[in-house]
């Protein structure tokens, strides 16, 4: 069983050459690639994506800054690929990822806690989900069904 | 007669003192002109010279020439602060660190005034092509220190654009020049650049520089001394010691009492509305001013309890404050504010540090809202030297540096890609002195990379 997530590259990372090149190099390297591409996350498209954290303090920093730039949204698809991507991204607070997993794709590009580098799906429901908004023409049922085609 | 040949025959013996066939070659032929004067060597006659360390892969450091000699060797990092080769060449009076970018001022003959080298993706070192003219090729990263043009008005001479202050953010460069106009280059999504924001605008391949005129920012009777950047806003701060700010506002880092985003340079009040404020510092999102009083005022991100560790603080203060936690530790001469912590220099010369992060104290990660102090003899203090103590302090988003009365630059903290300059990669958490060749004057802290303006010892 192959699992789909989402992965996004936030606005400054698409800045730093050096950075996204790497981080698409570390994601070729583990990751099968179903889609691509860039997309502006705007006020209405994050207003959607980031539901759950509406009424948070940081609610208004997030999404003013998704909207400072465009961003790259990937769907990945592994074995166990929702873990393996967060494992990747490391901690979602860059101050203290540097210091817990210095290796981390966040520690290495983020810089801030909100300027954290990438996003990743927490869950299946929430990857299926979060593709729906940023892939809207993306058939989800179409790769479970080649999955179901594969186990049999 | 007889006395001049008695004279004659008392010197001619001297004059007439024969030599072996060897010896008139050896002696006798000797040239003269060929005996090299020794002069001690004199260092370069610059009057700065410029070291640079730190990650080199977006050409911040400026110190490649060339691509390929670039990728048959490791040169991903540079963990030793090294001599910047276009500082042997020119004048350099200032610099400024940005997120993968330098900005350089320097006095030419040929009038330019202007450097950058590193990232330029958002156009934040001005429009940089090469090749031909009409299919020009993009530049987005920029090895070597490249001139940056500032477009001029009503015959403006090469002394009115020389700099008088810069800084550099995320993605956006501000500089100010001697005769008063503000250039700002590079991203604007947050405002930052102090223009209205357009939705959409590509920053990259823009050839845009942004001029504001001083009077337009702060009146006719007031002058902009120096500009300070966040992450992804701007300062201007004037001779009258009051504040102008603009750009994200998001933590309440503008201090506009708001958290929008500001494309509109604005002057901002609460507690330092009738303060004189003399220095403000800035490295990501939280601030910290200082008045010629010696009293510490911060707003933006405190999250880390930086800005106010009481028991309903908030996280993110829009509006600047008098800091409570500063009290009892003196008058301070000097501020740094980093991404999750805080330093202050007091008259003692006593560096004390706050916040989440390596604050120097040993060998753990730490989080304090109580200022502590570092002890002398980590800055160069010793029996030897009684006298020496700390003049100046300063940081970045993970690091923290301070230069003493020597020249010497201590630097702790996160090693990120080896900026410390210790020569080595691992993170360093008591300040210790990075090895430059030359008197420290200046250091530009950036998000992984750190130049150093210094004087030389003779």
């Amino acid at each position: 069983m192959t699992e789909i997530t989402l992965a996004v590259i936030k606005p400054h990372v698409l800045r730093n050459t050096y950075a996204l090149q790497q981080i698409k190099s570390l994601i070729e390297q583990n990751f099968r690639v179903l889609d691509q591409k860039e997309v502006h996350i705007t006020k209405d498209l994050s207003d959607r994506f980031y539901a759950e954290h509406q009424g948070k303090f940081f609610y208004h920093r997030l999404t003013s800054f998704m909207n400072s730039g465009p961003c790259y949204a990937l769907i990945l698809q592994s074995e166990g690929s929702i873990q393996k991507w967060r494992r990747l991204m490391g901690p979602t607070k860059v101050f203290s990822a540097v210091y817990t997993e210095p290796q981390c794709i966040r520690a290495l590009y983020g810089l801030s806690d909100t300027r954290n580098a990438c996003h990743g799906s927490d869950s299946e429901a929430s990857a299926l989900r979060e593709i729906g908004i940023l892939f809207p023409e993306f058939d989800v049922l179409a790769t479970a069904d080649r999955k179901v085609k594969k186990e049999t | 007669m007889l006395s001049t040949v008695r004279v004659g025959a008392w010197t001619t013996p001297r004059l007439t003192r024969t030599y072996t066939a060897k010896a008139k070659r050896s002696v006798l032929s000797q040239d003269t002109t060929k005996i090299k004067d020794y002069t001690p060597k004199v260092s370069d006659p610059h009057a700065h010279r410029v070291y640079v360390w730190g990650f080199q892969e977006t050409g911040a450091l400026g110190l490649q020439t060339s691509v390929k000699k670039a990728q048959e060797r490791y040169t991903e990092m540079v963990h030793h602060p090294t001599r910047l080769q276009f500082s042997n060449n020119n004048e350099i009076t200032d610099v400024a660190a940005g997120y993968g970018f330098t900005a350089y001022a320097v006095q030419r003959s040929d009038g330019e005034t202007l450097f950058g080298s590193g990232l330029n993706t958002d156009s934040q070192l001005g429009f940089q092509v090469k090749g031909n003219p009409k299919d020009p090729a993009n530049l987005d990263v920029i090895i070597y220190p490249t001139a940056i043009r500032l477009p001029r008005e009503n015959g403006e001479t090469d002394e009115d654009m020389q700099v008088r202050s810069m800084a550099a953010g995320r993605a956006h460069l501000v500089v100010v020049t001697r005769n008063g106009t503000v250039f700002t280059l590079g991203n604007n999504s947050y405002g930052q650049c102090g223009r209205s924001i357009i939705d959409d605008e590509r920053y990259s391949k823009s050839a845009l520089i942004h001029r504001i005129a001083q009077a337009d920012i702060c009146g006719e009777k007031d002058e902009i001394v120096s500009v300070e950047c966040g992450q992804d806003h701007t300062m201007f701060l004037t001779k009258l010691g009051r504040v102008y700010t603009c750009g994200w506002g998001a933590d309440g880092q503008t201090g506009q009492g708001n958290y929008h985003t500001a494309g509109q340079i604005t002057l901002i009040g609460g507690d330092i509305e009738k303060e004189r404020i003399v220095r403000l510092t800035s490295s990501s999102d939280c601030v910290l001013a200082l008045n010629e009083r010696g009293d510490v005022f911060g707003w933006g991100n405190s999250e880390y309890g930086q800005l106010d560790d009481s028991e309903h603080a908030q996280t993110q203060i829009n509006t600047p404050r008098a800091l409570q936690l500063t009290k009892g530790i003196g008058l301070i001469k000097d501020v740094a504010a980093g991404g999750s912590f805080c330093m202050a220099l007091n008259d003692q010369g006593l560096v004390y540090t706050w916040g989440y992060g390596i604050l120097g104290f040993g060998p753990f990660v730490e989080q304090t809202s109580k200022p502590q102090h570092l002890l002398p003899p980590l800055f160069g203090r010793n029996d030897f030297s009684n006298a020496t103590t700390v003049v100046s302090i300063g940081c970045g988003v993970f690091h923290m540096g301070a230069v003493n009365s020597d020249g010497d630059l201590f630097m702790w903290g996160k090693n990120r890609f080896g900026h410390l300059g210790l020569g080595h990669k691992k993170d360093q958490f008591f300040p210790f002195k990075a090895a430059i060749n030359g008197k420290v004057t200046k250091v530009a802290y950036g998000v992984d990379h750190t130049i150093a303006l210094c004087k030389p010892y003779f």
